[in-house]
């Protein structure tokens, strides 16, 4: 299993979202998402830094939010890109990432 | 997807039938003895219906099925319970579901509140009992969810896709389409496992986007839990709403799913700009495809206003007029098609074969009837003869189907040996409405996918070799069929570079499939590709080149009847022509004899018969006779000579020529005894009964009984290339000599 890069930082765990969220880096985020809600109640994907996006990747962090939601856990995105912000748009999700990059 | 209204009826059609389901396992239901399976086939019934309505737009019959179906995804998931006044509510809603239908089959909207009163029933069993108004609101503590849309996970009907139901709901709201303008709405639902064919979804809802004003909605509903997910697993879908200009029409919107159509479920549908009203100004600019794609969403007239929701209306519904004046079952929802077993239609079409048979049998003995007398026998077998060849065509229709279900699939097959081979390949089809027998259809599957590859793979150069010749870098892949001579022609063509004829010759020699030394035509070295185990490809790949394709091939169209041809031009490419009969079951025919023998030459294949003169008749040294007919030197094959009949008339200038013609235009004179007259003839197969026999094409049973081999002109011509078809006759035969360039191709 290859995680991607994380921190905890009093609680809360900080996921280091790379630049390319390629299909092959869907695996990865999945896994580090799980970890990461495994370890603590609070994960944050720092997402500034994603620079390629693909469904797959944003379909794993919707998995997450309503993971968050259902089990009174807390997640957000943290200064989401604007290529993740066109992708979510083209993809119809710019309500959800507005939601969950405030969360 | 062009003939929205062709899919329109099916979903009627399917729904009635889903409506019987639904209504069969409610009346099951009982308190106490809830079986879950009943349970699902309601549910799953309930949602198809939706799911297609919401596909075509029925705004009041979705948000309907909608309520409905909540109900009963409670029952399932046992938060709603079952009680006599559950069951009597959702027959009672069934009902109105058969209602709803009928309205949306008849193009009029409800009539308003005709569901307010079953709807609030609903509601009530839902929230145990106490009034609801209004669906649950979200969770307060978490974010908003994503827009509620049963799953299809179990869509019965198979046909019809996630509902729009929450569009409709919302499009009853919205402003209606601007004049010169069309409101498309498609529905995106993809295949899992779409990501890991490299399609990204984001590409097509940002390439949609391009063509106008578009909404795009996400659905999440379907998406597993966390723990659950499979990463490369697609689980979303979605429905963009896209207002674009009269410019951007069916086939544009398709253009975008071009290398997905495969891996998706897309149902599109359009809507009009409303009709015009009194006191508003006139809407100048026609709607071109409004014929084909009416309009999506009932436009509210002040027949119908917009419903309140919530309205008290059990009164009303009750006094609803009801489309085709209604009864308490689906009302006016009567289905236009029948669904029959193949094996039922299968048992039609050998009964009317029989029937031709026995009309033929009646004919041949009224011929022996004195002349003049029993005219009213006469004519009325003459009426007998003409009723039973339109039953045959018609029983024949029922089994015709379009080609385009097997060309839809081979975008997909291109783009992937495309990947594979890392060529530029563009595909073009044409012709994918012509008709042909289910079987022919069926069974054209795998020989199109292997000449496609094989096209693809051999035929066609990589992008970098095309520009070196000066081609484009993408090769194209042309795939056709047409209706020509009462069979169909299926061509496969491509751009290539052509047959690489000195390597097929090498490898048939190194095979030794072909003598070293022999001296081969261009067409005879093409067609070495058709023989067992044959293969040039240096390297076996992953599409081709493991010789065991062409032969079998070729074999497949064989056992239908039909013959493939090969024609290649160096560097230019290479064009594959399959001819298949369009039934399997009957054709007209021509009864010859030669020697005692009977034969029958499908009337296809017919230009003329005639009765050479001497001086039409020459022999090419060491090959064959030929014939002088209409300018044009055609070679006879003397069918006694090809069978072995012994006591036919051998001279031409004594005997009768029939002129035939093969599917590619060759001609052909068969010298035959006696033409004895047409007939339709029954198609017995001769492989199914016997085995196949050169230059034959199937068996039939005569008028008198007797059995007649169905000759196959395009097998009668290989046939006679591979002998010396020289009729043998005496020195003072008639027949002058010819150089044999003269002669070729013949």
């Amino acid at each position: 299993m290859t995680l991607i890069k994380w921190s905890d930082e009093g609680g809360t765990v900080r996921l280091g979202l790379p630049s390319d969220l390629d299909l092959a880096m869907a695996q990865p985020l999945l896994d580090s998402l799980r970890a990461g809600f495994a370890a603590s109640g609070t994960v944050v994907a720092e997402a500034g830094a994603v620079e390629r996006v693909s469904t797959a990747c944003v379909q794993a962090l919707v998995v997450a939010s309503r993971h968050a939601a259902e089990q009174n856990r807390t997640f957000a995105i943290a200064q989401p890109s604007e290529v993740l912000a066109e992708a979510c748009e083209d993809l119809g999700l710019d309500g959800w990432l507005k939601q969950w990059s405030q969360a | 997807m062009e003939d929205l209204s062709r899919f329109k009826q099916t979903y009627f059609d399917e729904s009635a039938e889903l409506l019987e389901v639904a209504e069969a396992g409610l009346l099951r239901l009982t308190p106490g003895e809830v079986d879950s399976d009943e349970v699902n086939a309601i549910f799953r019934a309930v949602h198809s219906i939706k799911g297609g309505g919401g596909a075509f737009g029925f705004t009041e019959l979705v948000a309907f099925a909608h309520e409905f179906e909540t109900v009963m995804d409670g029952v399932r998931n046992n938060t709603v319970p079952v009680t006599t006044e559950l069951v009597d509510t959702l027959i009672r809603a069934n009902d109105l579901l058969g209602q709803m239908l009928a309205y949306a089959r008849e193009g009029d909207p409800a009539p308003a509140g005709t569901t307010d009163g079953t709807v609030a029933a609903l509601r009530r069993h839902l929230s145990g009992g106490a009034p609801q108004a209004q669906a649950p609101a979200p969770v307060p503590s978490a974010p908003a969810p994503a827009p509620v849309y049963a799953d299809d996970e179990d869509d019965e009907a198979g046909l019809f896709g996630d509902a729009m139901a929450a569009i409709a709901a919302a499009r009853a709201e919205e402003d209606p389409v601007p004049p010169g303008k069309l409101r498309w709405t498609i529905v995106f639902r993809p295949r899992s496992d779409l990501l890991m064919s490299g399609n990204e979804p984001a590409f097509m809802l940002r390439a949609l986007r391009r063509l106008g004003d578009a909404t795009v909605e996400c659905h999440t509903d379907a998406l597993p839990t966390l723990q659950n997910l499979e990463a490369e697993l697609l689980h979303l879908s979605w429905t963009v709403t896209l207002i674009a200009d009269a410019d951007v029409d069916l086939d544009k919107i398709n253009d975008v799913f071009e290398f997905v159509a495969d891996d998706c479920d897309i149902r599109i549908t359009a809507e009009a700009p409303p009709p015009v009203s009194s006191g508003t100004s006139p809407v100048t600019d026609p709607v071109p495809v409004a014929a084909a794609a009416p309009p999506a969403v009932a436009v509210a007239t002040p027949e119908a206003p917009p419903k309140t929701p919530g309205a008290d209306a059990p009164k009303a519904e009750a006094a609803r007029p009801r489309p085709n004046g209604g009864g308490a079952e689906h009302a006016g929802l009567t289905s236009h098609t029948i669904r029959v077993d193949l094996d039922k239609i299968d048992r039609l079409v050998n009964m009317v074969g029989e029937m031709v048979i026995t009309q033929a049998m009646i004919a041949e003995h009224v011929r022996e009837l004195p002349p003049g007398e029993f005219q009213e026998l006469l004519e009325g077998l003459e009426q007998l003869a003409q009723h039973t060849r339109e039953l045959r065509e018609s029983v024949m229709s029922i089994r015709a189907q379009p080609v385009s279900s097997v060309f839809s699939r081979m975008p997909r097959l291109v783009r992937e040996c495309a990947a594979t081979t890392g060529k530029e390949v563009q595909l073009v089809t044409s012709g994918e409405t012509t008709e042909v027998d289910k079987t022919v259809v069926e069974n054209l599957v795998d020989p199109l996918t292997h000449m496609i590859r094989n096209s693809i793979d051999h035929g066609l150069e990589g992008p970098e070799e095309r520009e070196r010749v000066g081609k484009p870098r993408a090769g194209t892949v042309h795939l056709s069929a047409q209706h020509r001579s009462g069979r169909i022609v299926i061509e496969i063509t491509d751009n290539g570079r052509g047959i690489n004829r000195p390597k097929v010759l090498s490898k048939a020699i190194e095979k030794g499939l072909v003598q070293p030394g022999a001296t081969l035509s261009d067409e005879e070295i093409d067609n070495l590709i058709f023989l067992p185990g044959f293969s040039t490809a240096d390297q076996v790949s992953n599409l081709s080149g493991r010789g065991v394709g062409m032969d079998v091939v070729r074999r497949n169209i064989t056992s239908l009847g039909g013959r493939i041809g090969v024609y290649s031009t160096p560097g230019e490419g290479s064009r594959f022509v399959l001819s298949l009969p369009l039934t399997l079951a009957v054709l007209d025919g021509m009864v010859i004899s030669v020697g005692e023998e009977r034969f029958v030459l499908p009337l296809t294949n017919i230009v003329e018969s005639l009765r050479p003169k001497a001086a039409d008749l020459h022999g090419l040294v060491g090959k064959c006779d030929v014939m002088m007919a209409r300018g044009e030197y055609v070679r006879l094959v003397y069918l006694h000579q090809l069978f072995g009949i012994p006591g036919a008339v051998a001279d031409p200038t004594r005997a009768l020529v029939v002129l035939v013609e093969t599917e590619d235009g060759a001609r052909l004179g068969l010298v035959v005894d006696e033409v004895l007259g047409q007939q339709q003839v029954v198609i017995k197969s001769l492989e199914a009964n016997f085995r196949r026999l050169d230059g034959v094409a199937a068996a039939t049973i005569l008028g008198d009984g007797r059995v007649a081999l169905i000759l196959d002109v395009a097998g009668l011509r290989e046939m006679s290339r591979h002998m010396d078809s020289r009729a043998p006759r005496p020195p003072s035969s008639p027949v002058a000599a010819l150089p044999a360039p003269a002669l070729e191709p013949v």
